[in-house]
């Protein structure tokens, strides 16, 4: 391994931490805006030009809340929860290709930080842990509210792995590969070429999926405020319930890029213009979170389950055994 | 005015419709065909459409609160102003504690003296914002319009005194003879052609 | 007092008696006739005429017609409901439309009758006057609001006997005469006296001079008059009324504390004024102005209760007064029962003895009449007593019984006293010498007793007073004479008033002398009666039908009192005579029939009121604080045998005795748990204090507590009394009295009442010592010396001064042996 590698890869983990950092930051402003533009209204106006710095206020509040232990929660794990969940937003992200690689200064960057040939097991498993966060933190929490909640998202998650992992069956079958990058060069050919034409189910489920597992309208029931509070949050006050934050904006951002390099055709064919489209792309699906939340209702938790196992895996399941049918003939 | 609508007390029937809504599916099959209707009627995008639409035309309706205001009306009922007389400037209030007596949450006291001129003064007068429903019966009861309710509906400050002391009440006296006090149209104050209800008494002199 | 007669009224039959007025009736039983100017108990005026009713086709005024038996009444036709009207338009004439301030609040008859009425517009008009209003120092008197009902008039003379107000020319313009044609016939005639009247003082003078009993105020059915103090310190409504029983003398007036938060700042609560049933009870002025009284600011100090505690331990003796409730004297009999304290309370001993001595011959517990039926009866004797100041209840009852029923009366007393002898000409002071109430009990005996059945060694007793003489009387005769005289006569034909001369028989009254043989009575000439004792008491006894005598303190206190006691019940015995005894104080009957007392004093001694070793007082002047009488509830026994309860009117955070008998081993949660115990007390009931009712019905009975009930007593068959003793006190005198308004140190406590105790006398006491008002005297007797202000007093007469016991700091009590007159020396100083 050589010096500039390590610093490289160094320099990639902060510029992810940083910059997902920010991003749920911005995605909190933009979701506040368009959610207000939707409904006729104006969004926050009043720190900073146009509210711009309302996440730098809502930044020094949370960091600056006094932080509440409860009395009767388990300490340690209380404390520990909101860590895991931003943790795994951030630590999933590292199988990601941003962007295409280039060179600067004489030496080509790679913006991925791992390049793993089985980059997609890999970010299914860390989605998979990001259970541990809700979990842990509503059973330790001592509170009613946040006990339903882990049990929502314990269901729910486990649940919905299930019709990520069948509906990313397909696609896998006709790349052939579990990393990233190949599914991108996959769909260089241009829009035709994006699998979102050829695996139009798979899609859909996956973006289902996605939905239920960042917990997103219209599947918001792991902290469904009318009816449990804030969840597995309610205890929490300050800058741990503030990871909770940053962790379930990551994740939206996370799961964006995800779609994005999987179905859309990811930064294609590595010109500037694909990079910037990639980002397109991902703004697009981010902003498609946000719609939806204005939009539509939640269903219940029981229809979730019903959706999840009685609809969407026999389909993924019948979309399997058609993909590999067809590659068979 | 007809009273028929009052008369009628079958409550589930009157005034309710029913929405056409087909029955629960039985059948498995029915299930089936519900499902995929709901799937695919496109009920969704039309929700997608309506807010994606509304973003467009950025009709916006905030009211940016402080620093834009939307008028209040004449008969607002805010924090209690205590009205002078006009010209002289004089309180308008002579203590005779109807308002006191008739404030149904009980937060207006008063303390009354005989004065060095034989008349009542009121020395003492308080309202109990914190208890106050803003119902507007001292207003009402008032037989002088000297309570009447101000269309100041901002009334945080550290101390709720600072909107229970009769001095803060009543209009400064320089309005009352500059005659820009504002009369209240709400609650108790007089009503048009009052005039003409009013009979005469013969006088004698 | 039977119903005996049937008598409709608006097709409703009720039972009356006969005689009684139809207003009275009416209201007996709940029939709604409107009166403006009528008050129960007093005579008619007929200021408002309102009161009309039809009966038996007649239009009569229900306050003055009489109801016969089978009259048919009618209360409203269509002539009375335009002369209604009319009256009450009458009234709106320039009354100030003050509503909003006036003191009355809304407790205003005028605007009751005006909207039961209906008066929604006015037809009538005179121009109006300006007219200034007056402080009469308690009373506030504004004539622009008096409507001249004539209540407060007719109240002063008739129950309260001072007539110190009267109507008195009004000024300003007369009527339109228009009017007389236009008008409903009453309401002009009511009209055209209202017009012309306002009310006054009796003397014209700037000032009230009166007893300051203020039921004139309480009867005001504006807010003419009002309490000077009261005056715009609260409107009616706010007030909170405590029913209770008054604390400051035994007459246990049924009062309201009115009561209402103190001010913004602070919600304890507080007594504004006082206000009774004035149809059927009447206030003096110690009852209407002095209720704040209270304990204030007493606090649970625990220090001072464990020394309380500690004391109790240690005392063999509790000194108290009578200024507490029943129960708490039940609580101290139950204390003396387990600790076997000593408890001493000289003024219900003595009083307590002279029952007792009283019961062994009229073989009654308790004396048999009360001052109901003294209101009852037409003609009345007072002994021993300063009535207007011991019990001014029974002062008016005095002056009512003589101004309502054609009574005369008699007083004997030391003292002379011009606001009895201003009652009526039909009472008769006898102002004897000190110690002579035994003669003045003989000479009832012999004047009225039924000598027939009288113990014949009295009789005799009796006859060796009696000689006869010759003396020259006066007579007058009637004369007929005939006189000329102008009269003035309408002229039928022409209309118009002339003046024609007419010849009148007429009797006029002559002047004879004449020499008749009288008898003498030895006994007048010791009370030093006046000469023509027996032509006027012969005049008096006219028609006279129901008896009572009232005897007060001086009797209880006398060095002979056990004689006197027998004497009295002598009269009750053998004579027509209806008996009343006036106990000294608030409590005195109960605390006498509750508690065991004793005479010698031990030697640690605990104080309750009063000063001692370790003093509880409930004028915050003693070592642990206890509540006031208007801090607790409890009951009061009053002069008519009558337990009164009384409540809480103000909150008192202190300790109570009962907290102390507790700690001593009794138990009760609260005081008034002992009420049901009083029941083992002779006489007493065993009802709970929950249980016992405090108001009057509209037919005036008193529904109050429950009366004590009539104990016999053995009766010794031994009547016989000691001859009179040749005693006498020399030299100069002074008595052991209260001026007007006060009783106790608690009516001196009150902000109203409050003043400092002096000296009082008479001018001519004044001029005899050379003394004036505000120097200062050495008063010394052979108990002791003490040093007061000259006060002087214009509601006695006489050379006998007195001291007052409501200053605590003037230690006037002990200056006397126990009888209320001694013999001083005046010094001034």
């Amino acid at each position: 391994m050589d010096i500039a590698f390590l610093i490289e890869t160094v320099v990639k983990i902060v510029v992810i931490l940083l910059v997902f950092s920010a991003l749920a930051g911005f995605g909190t402003y933009f979701e506040r805006k368009v959610l207000a533009f939707m409904q006729r209204r104006l969004g926050p106006m009043h720190v900073g030009p146009y509210g711009l710095l309302q996440i730098a206020a809502d930044g020094i509040k949370l960091f600056t809340k006094e932080d509440i232990v409860p009395q009767n929660v388990v300490g340690p794990i209380f404390k520990i929860a909101p860590v895991i969940t931003a943790a795994t937003a951030f630590m999933a992200a590292a199988a990601i290709p941003f962007m295409p690689s280039f060179t600067m200064f004489g030496y080509e960057v790679h913006p991925i930080l791992a390049d793993i040939n089985i980059g997609i097991l890999y970010i299914l498993g860390v989605m998979g842990i990001g259970l541990y966060g809700p979990l842990l933190g509503g059973l330790a929490s001592a509170n009613k509210w946040a006990l339903i909640s882990t049990a929502r998202a314990a269901s729910i998650f486990i649940s919905y792995e299930v019709i990520t992992g069948l509906a990313l069956l397909a696609p896998l079958m006709m790349v052939g590969s579990l990393s990233l990058i190949d599914f991108n060069n996959y769909q260089v050919g241009g829009i035709a070429s994006w699998i979102v034409w050829s695996q139009p189910v798979a899609f859909v489920l996956f973006v289902i999926a996605g939905f239920a597992e960042t917990g997103r309208t219209p599947f918001h029931l792991v902290a469904n405020d009318h009816e449990i509070i804030d969840g597995f949050g309610t205890e929490y006050s300050g800058m741990r319930w503030g990871l909770f934050f940053i962790g379930e904006y990551a994740n939206m951002f996370f799961i964006s890029f995800v779609i994005a390099i999987l179905f859309l055709g990811g930064y294609g064919d590595g010109s500037g213009l694909g990079a910037l489209a990639l980002l397109a792309k991902v703004s697009f699906i981010f902003f498609f979170f946000l719609w939806t939340r204005a939009a539509w209702p939640d269903v219940r938790p029981d229809q979730l389950m019903w959706l999840c196992w009685k609809v969407l895996m026999p389909i993924a399941v019948i979309n399997i055994v058609i993909t590999g049918i067809v590659m068979m003939f | 005015m007809s009273l028929e609508q009052f008369q009628d007390r079958n409550v589930a029937e009157q005034n309710y419709f029913h929405v056409d809504i087909p029955d629960y599916p039985t059948t498995g099959w029915g299930k089936v065909k519900r499902a995929a209707s709901r799937t695919f009627k496109g009920e969704l995008f039309v929700g997608l459409w309506v807010v994606f639409r509304e973003m467009i035309k950025f009709d916006i309706h905030t009211v940016q609160y402080p620093k834009e205001k939307l008028p209040v009306g004449p008969r607002y009922r805010a924090v209690h102003e205590m009205q002078r007389l006009f010209e002289s400037g004089t309180e308008r209030c002579i203590g005779c504690g109807l308002c006191e007596k008739i404030c149904i949450s009980n937060c207006i006291r008063m303390e009354t003296k005989l004065d060095e001129n034989s008349r009542k003064l009121v020395t003492d007068y308080t309202i109990n914002l914190g208890r106050c429903i803003f119902c507007g019966y001292c207003a009402e009861v008032c037989p002088e319009l000297a309570i009447v309710h101000g269309p100041r509906y901002e009334n945080v400050s550290d101390q709720r005194a600072h909107f229970t002391d009769f001095s803060d009440m009543l209009t400064p006296i320089d309005a009352a003879i500059s005659g820009t006090q504002k009369e209240f149209d709400g609650f108790g104050a007089v009503t048009p052609h009052e005039d003409e209800r009013v009979k005469t008494t013969p006088l004698a002199y | 007092m039977e119903n005996n007669i049937t008598i409709t009224i608006d097709g409703k039959e009720i039972q009356t008696r006969e005689g009684e007025f139809i207003l009275n009736a009416a209201r007996a039983n709940n029939i709604f006739i409107p009166a403006i100017c009528y008050l129960t108990r007093c005579s008619p005026t007929l200021a408002c005429r309102i009161c009309l009713v039809e009966a038996d086709g007649k239009q009569v005024y229900a306050c003055n017609a009489k109801a016969k038996d089978g009259m048919n009444i009618t209360t409203t036709t269509e002539n009375i409901e335009t002369e209604k009207r009319a009256i009450m338009e009458v009234y709106d004439v320039n009354h100030p439309l003050e509503c909003g301030v006036c003191d009355q609040s809304g407790e205003c008859e005028l605007q009751n009758y005006t909207l039961e009425v209906g008066v929604d517009s006015q037809s009538y008009s005179v121009p109006d006057t300006h007219k200034e209003a007056v402080d009469w120092g308690l009373i506030h008197y504004d004539p622009a609001l008096c409507i001249v009902c004539e209540r407060c008039t007719t109240v002063c003379k008739d129950m309260i006997g001072d007539a110190a107000i009267k109507t008195v020319p009004r000024g300003g313009d007369a009527l339109n005469t228009d009017y007389k044609a236009q008008m409903p016939k009453d309401a002009y005639a009511m009209w055209n006296k209202l017009n012309k009247s306002l009310i006054g003082t009796a003397d014209r003078s700037d000032m009230l001079d009166c007893t300051d009993c203020g039921e004139c105020t309480a009867v005001c059915p504006v807010g003419a008059l009002v309490s000077s103090d009261f005056q715009y310190a609260s409107n009616a409504w706010e007030q909170k009324q405590v029913p209770a029983t008054c604390a400051h003398c035994s007459a246990g007036c049924q009062i309201s504390y009115d009561v209402k938060h103190t001010d913004i700042e602070n919600s304890d609560e507080k007594i504004y004024r006082v206000k009774n049933e004035w149809n059927y009870v009447s206030l003096c002025g110690a009852g209407r102005y002095g209720y704040d009284f209270q304990n204030a600011d007493a606090v649970k100090d625990e220090t001072a209760f464990n020394a309380a505690i500690a004391a109790f331990k240690k005392a063999d003796t509790i000194a108290f007064t009578s200024s507490i409730t029943n129960e708490e004297a039940f609580i101290l009999r139950r204390l003396k029962e387990e600790r076997g304290y000593k408890l001493i309370n000289n003024e219900a001993k003595v009083f307590k003895t002279f029952l007792d001595d009283y019961s062994k011959i009229s073989g009654q517990q308790l004396y048999g009449a009360d001052l109901k039926m003294v209101h009852a009866s037409d003609f009345v004797v007072s002994i021993g007593s300063a009535l207007k100041t011991d019990n001014p209840n029974a002062r008016f009852a005095f002056n009512n019984s003589i101004t309502m029923n054609k009574g005369a009366g008699l007083y004997f007393h030391p003292i002379k006293d011009p606001v009895i002898d201003g009652l009526s000409k039909n009472v008769m002071s006898i102002n004897h010498a000190p110690l002579q109430e035994e003669t003045a009990l003989y000479l009832m005996l012999d004047l009225f007793a039924d000598k027939e059945n009288l113990p014949k060694d009295i009789t005799k007793y009796l006859d060796s007073f009696h000689s006869k003489k010759m003396i020259t009387i006066e007579e007058t005769i009637k004369e007929e004479i005939i006189e000329k005289v102008m009269v003035k006569q309408l002229n039928k034909e022409t209309g118009e008033e002339e003046e024609v001369e007419v010849e009148k028989k007429k009797m006029v009254p002559k002047k004879v002398s004449k020499e008749v043989e009288v008898d003498d009575n030895a006994l007048l000439a010791q009370l030093g009666a006046p000469a023509d004792f027996d032509e006027k008491l012969q005049k008096f006894l006219k028609k006279k039908e129901k008896f009572s005598l009232m005897v007060g303190p001086d009797l209880y206190t006398h060095p002979n009192s056990r004689n006197l006691a027998r004497l009295v019940a002598l009269v009750e015995k053998y004579t027509q005579f209806e008996l009343v005894m006036i106990p000294a104080l608030a409590n005195t009957l109960g605390v006498s029939l509750i508690c065991d007392l004793d005479e010698e004093v031990g030697e640690y001694t605990i104080g309750y009121n009063t000063k001692a070793d370790f003093t509880l007082s409930a004028l915050g002047d003693g070592d642990l604080d206890m509540p006031a009488l208007n801090q607790q509830e409890g009951t009061l026994t009053s002069i008519n045998k009558r337990v009164n309860p009384t409540n809480v009117a103000l909150s008192y955070g202190g300790y109570v005795l009962n907290d102390i008998a507790n700690a001593l081993g009794l138990d009760a949660k609260y005081t008034i748990d002992y009420t049901k115990e009083l029941g083992v007390v002779k006489g007493f009931s065993r009802e709970s204090f929950d249980d016992l009712p405090n108001h009057y019905t509209n037919s005036g009975e008193e529904v109050r507590g429950y009366l004590l009930k009539r104990i016999g007593i053995r009766r010794s068959s031994n009547e016989s009394v000691n001859e009179l003793e040749d005693i006498a006190i020399q030299s100069d005198i002074v008595y052991l009295a209260n001026p007007v308004l006060q009783f106790t140190a608690f009516t001196n406590a009150s902000h109203q009442l409050h003043g400092e105790g002096g000296l009082y006398g008479s001018e001519a006491f004044m001029s005899k010592h050379a003394l004036n008002a505000g120097d200062k005297v050495n008063v010394k007797t052979a108990q002791g010396e003490v040093r007061a202000v000259m006060i002087h007093d214009n509601k006695i007469d006489g050379e006998i001064a007195y001291l007052p016991t409501f200053d605590v700091n003037l230690n006037s009590e002990a200056l006397f042996s126990g009888y209320r007159f001694s013999s001083a020396s005046y010094t001034k100083v």
